[in-house]
């Protein structure tokens, strides 16, 4: 690993998963050195831990955070709006693996779906056209099962359940892919061997994540300097303007100052927003890159929701991978349905820790354990559908909570769109006549999770004025400024972010790599 | 682990969230609250109403009452309110209550601080109990093992194997 000096203006990367961790492979790799902050340590695949609460305590993002609005989770999980991870390779860690791309349409919500009531739709500035040549290279960079020629995962008993019902319901474009985890050898890394956890980081590898792929390579680079531990906090500015350092905390609590020449933010979608916010100054006094007062609305998490279903005999959900089927056939924009937008339903299997902290928070008695006496018996999915932006659903920084720096924690304020209660309820009840039709004895609902896809917050926008970055995720207002996460998303889609996150990174440090080889930067 | 653990409980029980820190003798004084033989059957036998499942002995609800007083005896807030609640359970005769009338009575309680700090911890723990996963039919973690690629991850063979690529 190479050491770039404190005072040495380089390009800094904050934060080190889909986002983070791709440019600081993709420029290194074009020779440009990068400093990346991490916020946490550097866990390895002999770290991780195959057991819920304990990997939940090993990397779970618990820093102080607020929550307000009607949503679920304020009321069951008030300090833990999302479930993401602090550590390098960040979310890339605990993500299941399931790597859709957006659909040509969800590029175009606003002109797909029209005026809706409510909602801050938005066109992007960019196409599936202009993003096809990158989700190819993105998948290839995870091993995307299904594309490219790569082998399919083989069928687990949780698939077995949900591809038959999928079959008797009538749906058509079910598959056990495509999903970031390695059906045979490829990359380096091995096929899976059935061994869950993917929540809790893989032992195996056979999961992709930048910290098994793209940081070690950008390490092997030696044009990297990862600091793990290191948590920015503020970004500074000179008198013209443009970003000039990020000052950070490290694991000591010492604050340090890294100079920049240019700041890519990937922090995911509540500490980005809030990092900018807590960059204000004199001249940027509603907060860095906020002169359009987008930073932190347009807040999304997908409409998201858990089937789980009990039968006469034995389905061992848990046994192979967390995530190994998608259904695709309510995947379009059929209002008729009486919601804009679709959904995907994916297989999900949890073990019986989080099955009972999560199937129905708060519930107890005879119900609830009858419940978990059919785990053994039990099929899941999970419903992941597009939801609507709405300006008032924000990341602010609290007035009175602070973090254990003593800087204002993020308030995460959500309330569900009428569109996304229309598209829950639907989804639940097709989800029930699917597990119904291959013998389901009992059901059950269970309200979304804390927020593990979250989206939006420093969208792209054509016009300056709609959103904070352009289409090249360069913030409108600050020309070395680039925000390099899910944040920048315009609108939500349906599909899981981190394939389209990976794929913009991709795009956003072959651009840069550009600008800064030209002298543009 | 444990840490993870209170901090779901604050979301779950904003009532029993600890405001304050005291010195470490106040706090080693207020772990023995609920220690008294009397106050460990009364929580076994409100968790287990809680939480009935026929198949688990004590063993593992003991654990859980365990894990309670533990966090308990954490602050003297929580252990004032850790020993109310337990006094109100005994005034109530919840020892001498049969099934119905127990689970009742929990039900006319369960919007208090003491029954949310049972349930978050009950919740964490006795689920997170290895003795309790056997008795689920849950294995477990199989890295060690080789995975479950040989040990049964498809071995569902009551309904058809399907096709696991689009047509």
């Amino acid at each position: 690993m190479s050491t770039i000096a404190n005072d040495e203006a380089a390009v800094v990367i904050i934060g080190s998963g889909a986002g983070g961790g791709t440019m600081a492979f993709e420029l290194t790799k074009a020779g440009i050195p990068c400093v990346v902050l991490e916020a946490g340590p550097f866990l390895k695949p002999e770290d991780y831990e195959n057991d819920e609460w304990a990997a939940f305590g090993q990397m779970a993002w618990l820093d102080a955070r607020t929550t307000s609005g009607s949503w679920r989770v304020a009321k069951d999980f008030s300090g833990l709006p999302t479930w993401l991870v602090k550590a390098v390779g960040g979310t890339t860690t605990h993500w299941a693996g399931a790597t859709p791309r957006f659909l040509d349409y969800e590029f175009k919500a606003r002109s797909t779906y029209g005026d809706i009531a409510g909602a801050t739709l938005l066109d992007w500035p960019i196409s599936l056209d202009d993003m096809a040549p990158y989700y190819t290279r993105a998948e290839d960079a995870i091993g995307s099962t299904h594309t490219n020629g790569r082998a399919p995962l083989p069928a687990n008993n949780n698939y077995k359940v949900f591809a038959n019902g999928a079959e008797r319901v009538g749906y058509k474009r079910y598959a056990t892919g495509p999903y970031g985890t390695n059906a045979e050898p490829y990359d380096g890394r091995p096929g899976s061997i059935q061994d869950g956890f993917n929540f809790q980081g893989d032992k195996n590898t056979s999961k992709w994540s930048t910290a098994v792929r793209e940081i070690p390579r950008a390490l092997d680079t030696g044009l990297c300097d990862l600091r793990a531990k290191s948590h920015a906090v503020k970004i500074t500015h000179d008198a013209s303007g443009k970003v000039d350092a990020v000052l950070y905390v490290d694991g000591d609590g010492n604050l340090h100052r890294q100079a920049a020449r240019v700041v890519c933010v990937a922090g995911n979608s509540i500490e980005t927003p809030r990092l900018l916010l807590m960059s204000d100054s004199n001249m940027f006094p509603n907060g860095l890159a906020n002169s359009s007062d987008q930073v932190g609305r347009n807040y999304m998490r997908h409409l998201t929701g858990s089937m789980y279903a009990w039968f006469e005999k034995p389905v061992h959900m848990y046994r192979g991978e967390t995530m190994a089927g998608i259904i695709k056939d309510e995947m379009q924009n059929d209002p008729s349905r009486g919601f804009v937008g679709g959904y995907y339903m994916e297989t999900l299997a949890l073990g019986p820790a989080f099955l009972a902290a999560f199937i129905e928070p708060g519930m107890w008695g005879p119900d609830f354990t009858k419940m978990m006496d059919a785990y053994c018996n039990m099929a899941g999915m999970w419903i992941v559908g597009e939801d609507m932006p709405q300006a008032t659903n924000r990341i602010t920084l609290s007035d009175s909570v602070k973090d254990q720096w003593g800087l204002p924690a993020p308030n995460v304020h959500f309330d569900d769109h009428p569109n996304d209660v229309a598209m829950r309820t639907y989804a639940y009840e097709k989800a029930e006549a699917l597990y119904k039709s291959v013998g389901a004895i009992g059901t059950h609902r269970t309200p979304p999770y804390p927020s593990t896809h979250n989206l939006g917050t420093c969208r792209m926008s054509a016009n300056a004025e709609d959103g904070v970055v352009n289409k090249w995720g360069q913030a409108h207002d600050v020309p070395n400024l680039f925000v390099s996460d899910g944040s920048v998303m315009t609108t939500g889609a349906a599909a899981n972010p981190t394939l389209t996150i990976v794929a913009l990174a991709i795009r956003q440090a072959e651009h840069l790599a550009g600008e800064l080889k030209n002298g543009n930067l | 682990m444990n840490v993870s653990r209170r901090f779901i409980l604050k979301g779950t029980a904003s009532a029993a969230v600890i405001g304050a820190s005291f010195s470490s003798t106040s706090v080693r004084a207020a772990a023995s609250v609920g220690a008294d033989a009397e106050s460990k059957a009364l929580l076994l036998r409100m968790i287990r109403v809680m939480y009935p499942h026929a198949k688990f002995d004590d063993a593992p609800y003991e654990r859980s009452c365990d894990a309670i007083r533990g966090v308990a005896g954490k602050s003297i807030g929580q252990s004032l309110m850790f020993a109310e609640g337990l006094a109100e359970l005994k005034a109530a005769g919840f020892a001498e209550m049969d099934d119905a009338d127990a689970l009742a009575h929990l039900k006319s309680i369960e919007g208090t601080g003491f029954f949310q700090l049972v349930r978050g911890n009950v919740i964490t723990s006795l689920y997170n109990d290895p003795e309790v996963w056997e008795i689920l039919g849950y294995e477990g973690p199989s890295f060690d093992k080789g995975g479950y690629i040989n040990r049964g991850f498809n071995d569902l063979d009551w309904l058809p194997d399907p096709r696991i690529t689009e047509l």
